[in-house]
């Protein structure tokens, strides 16, 4: 009975300076949607980012010889290729396998010069693999018409490397690489029959396409490619042994997105810690507030609390007052937080927060970026702002336990 | 003006309530040490309506106090039933106060957020008394104090007078050994402070309960049985009057 006592008693006196309950409460709920959407931005921006870079041209995996990825050595190319992918093709967990040959080349127009990385690639597993054909915005995009003299000299450059070149549709381009076994150079013509656009200077700058058995007459091989990119519906799916190790008398070494740009990686991961340091920065800030506010309502209340105890009240039942004083503000606190914290970020997870083609950490933002709702934003963080309440409130609960009766009834009067 | 108090011969040996031997209470320490309690040797009879008297400072508050278990003596003991209250613990005073005493203040002796009925109630609760007998108590309690229709009033909506008049209620509900005033009518005008101590002597007469209050008012004085008059912390007159 005591305890319904004193918890009526606090229920009570959380809504008798209304004005005091009402801020606090109001501090401690825009802490919490802060929090809510600061997760759900981090959440938003990671995948936002990820999309991007994986979705752009590198893919979710990649399969190379093992030491290509060192510094691009044209020799270190998969043999047996036309095997491999087969492989690829029939493994369930592989949604696409685009098969590239890579090298540093030397275009030259008739006004300018510039280097560049070359791909060959397959143009229809390119399409379904990343942005190239989406990303056009002159010309055609890559056909297979190898027969064909046109099909033969097809190129596809950035608009930034176009710019470069000052080169326009149609426009000649020779090509020098140096090959395999030997690094003799090589020279071949190509017109520039598409151009196009990832929204990102690097890419538009440093990259050209030509299609995969040209680029691999280039470098002077009949087969083979340096790199396999993967797209994998379901990643957990995926064997990442199976295309690693021994292989046919070569080291194959398949990665993930994460290790392929582990910059990325490593700034996703700081996100999360960047909101667990968010998170209690706002904690700290709010249980200041709270116990500013909690010690304004007792000391106000000093001569009450030595009558309470006159009256035979025991000290432990002031100290549940106080605690409960403190649970009730919290729970009305998370409840108020979940709402605007909720209704802000549902708001913005639907029309999404455009921040112009920001570059973090060689990823450029070229979509808005759209908060993502989560469950943990409606369950620990509303859970822990309650817990964090009252952990607040022990301090002016012991406090208040503390209280002799006769000092407390002196204080007024 | 006799001084030296005289232990007043009680009328039996089963009708002291409380035996107060040799009690100090003294403040601070050293050159700026203040006694506001000095030797006191009392001792207060089952049914008496004593007032504790004299100026302001003079140790009235701080003698209730210690009588009620709110404050422990620096030296001396204070029997209530021949059981000492001066060295129990915590708990065991707040439990002894709400057992034993029921506390009349000078002001603000009403919780705001409580109406009256639930400040009347306060002990009861705290004690667990069933809610069937509780609500009985406090309407009874109510019409005594003739205050029917104000069960669910707030202190805030209440006259001071009827204020002390709940306070009364509230500290005779819950049939305690002694009810102790500390200047009940010093916030009231006089007529309705007398109006207030009449009605204290009436409970005093018609249920026997145990009084001691303090003034400094005369017109107060002149309805106590009993007159402990203190100066500077010791009792330099006790009077009985017929
Ligand atoms: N907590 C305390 N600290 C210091 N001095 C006190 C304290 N309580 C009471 N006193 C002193 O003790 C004396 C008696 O006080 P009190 O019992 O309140 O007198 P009264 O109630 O008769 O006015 C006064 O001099 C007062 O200043
Ligand atoms: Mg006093």
């Amino acid at each position: 009975m005591p305890k319904m006592l004193m918890l009526t008693l606090a229920l009570r006196n959380v809504f008798r300076n209304s004005r005091r309950t009402l801020l606090t409460v109001g501090l401690i709920a825009c802490g919490l949607a802060a929090l809510m959407f600061t997760d759900a931005m981090v959440r938003g921006m990671s995948q936002s980012m990820v999309r991007i870079a994986t979705g752009t041209l590198l893919g979710q995996a990649q399969i190379h010889r093992a030491g290509f990825r060192r510094n691009n050595d044209v020799d270190l190319y998969i043999t047996h290729s036309d095997h491999l992918l087969q492989l690829l093709h029939d493994d369930p967990a592989v949604a696409v396998a685009a098969p590239r040959v890579i090298t540093g080349a030397m275009l030259a127009s008739s006004e300018n010069v510039a280097a560049a990385m070359v791909y060959g690639v397959d143009g229809a597993a390119e399409a379904q693999l990343g942005k190239l054909q989406q990303a056009m915005v002159a010309g055609d995009y890559l056909h297979a018409g190898n027969g064909s003299a046109e099909g033969q000299r097809q190129l596809l450059v950035g608009t930034g490397l176009a710019r470069l070149l000052e080169v326009e549709l149609g426009d000649r381009v020779v090509i020098t690489v140096s090959q395999i076994q030997g690094g003799d150079l090589s020279q071949e013509l190509f017109r520039v029959s598409g151009m196009f656009h990832f929204n990102d200077r690097m890419l538009d700058q440093n990259l050209a396409f030509i299609t995969l058995p040209r680029g691999q007459r280039l470098l002077g091989m009949d087969t083979g490619v340096h790199e396999i990119a993967l797209r994998l519906p379901a990643p957990p799916a995926f064997d990442w042994q199976r295309y690693n190790g021994d292989w046919r008398g070569q080291v194959l070494q398949t990665l993930s997105w994460e290790k392929l740009i582990p910059q990325l990686s490593g700034v996703l991961e700081m996100s999360n810690v960047s909101t667990l340091i968010v998170a209690g920065i706002l904690f700290m800030l709010v249980a200041l507030g709270l116990i500013n506010s909690m010690f304004m309502s007792i000391y106000e209340r000093q001569y009450e609390f030595g009558v309470l105890l006159a009256l035979g009240t025991r000290p432990v039942q002031l100290f549940w007052q106080i605690l409960y004083e403190g649970f009730f503000i919290g729970v009305l606190s998370a409840l108020s937080g979940l709402v605007l914290g909720g209704l802000l970020t549902w708001w913005k997870a639907a029309t999404g927060i455009d921040y112009g083609n920001l570059e973090m950490s060689g990823v450029t933002l070229q979509e808005p970026i759209f908060p993502m709702l989560h469950w943990a934003q409606f369950t620990w963080m509303p859970l822990s702002i309650v817990l964090m309440t009252l952990v607040a409130s022990l301090y002016p609960a012991w406090h208040a336990a503390r209280l002799q009766p006769t000092r407390a009834m002196r204080k007024t009067l | 003006m006799t001084t030296a108090p005289s232990q007043t011969e009680p009328q039996a040996q089963g009708d002291i309530l409380f035996d107060i031997r040799g009690v100090g209470r003294y403040f601070g320490s050293g050159d700026i040490q203040v006694k506001a309690l000095d030797d006191i040797n009392l001792t207060i009879a089952r049914g008496e309506f004593t007032a504790i008297v004299g100026p302001s400072g003079s140790g009235k508050s701080t003698l209730l106090q210690l009588m009620g278990g709110l404050d422990a003596p620096s030296v001396g003991d204070v029997h209530l039933n021949n059981k000492s209250i001066a060295h129990m613990s915590g708990r065991e005073l707040s439990d002894f106060r709400r057992d034993h005493i029921g506390f009349i203040f000078q002001a603000y002796n009403l919780i705001p957020v409580l109406s009256a009925q639930e400040n009347i109630e306060y002990i009861m609760l705290l004690q667990g008394v069933p809610a069937a007998q509780r609500r009985q108590r406090v309407q009874a309690m109510l019409n005594t104090v003739g205050l029917e229709g104000y069960a669910d009033r707030r202190p805030a909506q209440l006259s001071g007078g009827q204020q002390q008049r709940v306070a009364v209620a509230r500290a005779m509900v819950s049939r305690p050994s002694i009810i102790l005033a500390d200047e009940p009518t010093a916030n009231l005008d006089s007529v309705t402070g007398s109006a207030l101590l009449d009605m204290m002597k009436g409970l005093n007469e018609s249920r026997s309960m145990t009084f001691v209050f303090s003034t400094h008012d005369p017109k107060i004085m002149e309805r106590a049985s009993r007159l402990i008059h203190l100066q500077d912390g010791r009792v330099v007159e006790d009077e009985r009057r017929g």
